[in-house]
């Protein structure tokens, strides 16, 4: 089936945005992606700032809130 | 429901109310292993997890948000290969716990002190590259956290009301240091991962009890 359901959907070359806050991500030290750890179908990507301070992120998916 | 049964009410001091069709398991069980009582030192960041302040200063962790974060817990690592899942404790009481979890679940336990480049250094005489990491306490657990967060690796962690919340992924509140406490949250969370991969029934037990998590005070081994 979709191949969208089984990977993360975005690959290197695609540009990374922050779940929580929106700014553009790069590939530094503390960043993190991960599928929602509820639904397990959206990629979740926390910018190294949001992560530090603990900010919230929500799936947009199923509206899971985490940390 | 209220009625001439309900226990005193000093029992469910600091308790939300929940039903226990609500919960994993009936509250009485998380009441009795203690997995509500937080420290008396509260971060900014876990007001979001406490209830209350009980009146010996005590923090109450919201058992609710305990249980729901155990269901969400319980599916993301089901969803992980099971060996890339890393679970960690540095403190003693959450040696046999972690080993129990890794065993049923088939992850990696580390107990005791971690050694640096763990996660960092292929060439360190061990060395791991997990998907998930699982720390029971990201303070002690301190240096398999640091390694986590270089190497991009998202972190689940239980968190009593003591912590910090930076770095941390998927926050598990609970009482972190207790010995019961640990057993049985560790317990749970194994059961409900079993479940969410089908290993169990949807209402499957494991065979043992959350007893046999628990960390024996002598021959800690
Ligand atoms: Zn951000
Ligand atoms: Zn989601």
């Amino acid at each position: 089936m979709s191949q969208d359901l089984e990977q993360p959907r975005l690959s290197p070359p695609r540009e990374l945005f922050c779940t929580s806050c929106g700014r553009r991500v790069t590939y530094e030290r503390g960043i993190v992606k991960f599928l929602c750890p509820n639904c397990g179908e959206q990629l979740i990507v926390r910018c190294r700032i949001c992560r530090k301070h603990a900010h919230e992120y929500t799936c947009p998916n199923c509206g899971f809130t985490g940390p | 429901m209220s009625g001439l049964r309900d226990p005193p009410e000093d029992y469910l001091e600091g308790f939300p109310p929940v039903e226990d069709k609500d919960l994993l398991v009936p509250k009485q069980k998380y009441l009795s292993a203690g997995v509500h009582v937080g420290t008396k030192i509260r971060t900014k960041s876990m007001s979001r997890f406490i209830y209350r302040v009980r009146s010996d200063g005590l923090c109450m962790i919201d058992i609710k948000k305990t249980d729901e974060r155990l269901r969400v817990a319980g599916k993301f690592l089901s969803r992980i290969e099971p060996k890339k899942i890393v679970a960690v404790s540095s403190r003693i009481y959450g040696f046999r716990p972690v080993r129990r979890f890794a065993d049923y679940v088939g992850a990696v336990a580390i107990t005791g002190r971690v050694l640096p480049g763990i996660f960092t250094n292929p060439r360190a005489p061990v060395y791991y590259e997990p998907e998930v990491v699982l720390l029971s306490d990201p303070k002690v657990d301190k240096q398999a956290h640091d390694e986590s967060v270089k190497m991009g690796i998202p972190v689940v962690a239980l968190v009593d009301a003591d912590n910090e919340l930076d770095f941390i992924d998927l926050a598990i509140p609970a009482n972190n240091k207790g010995r019961r406490s640990l057993a049985f949250i560790f317990w749970l969370l194994t059961r409900q991962v079993l479940r969410e991969r089908g290993d169990l029934p949807p209402d499957g037990e494991l065979e043992e009890d959350y007893e046999a998590f628990a960390t024996r005070i002598m021959g800690i081994r």
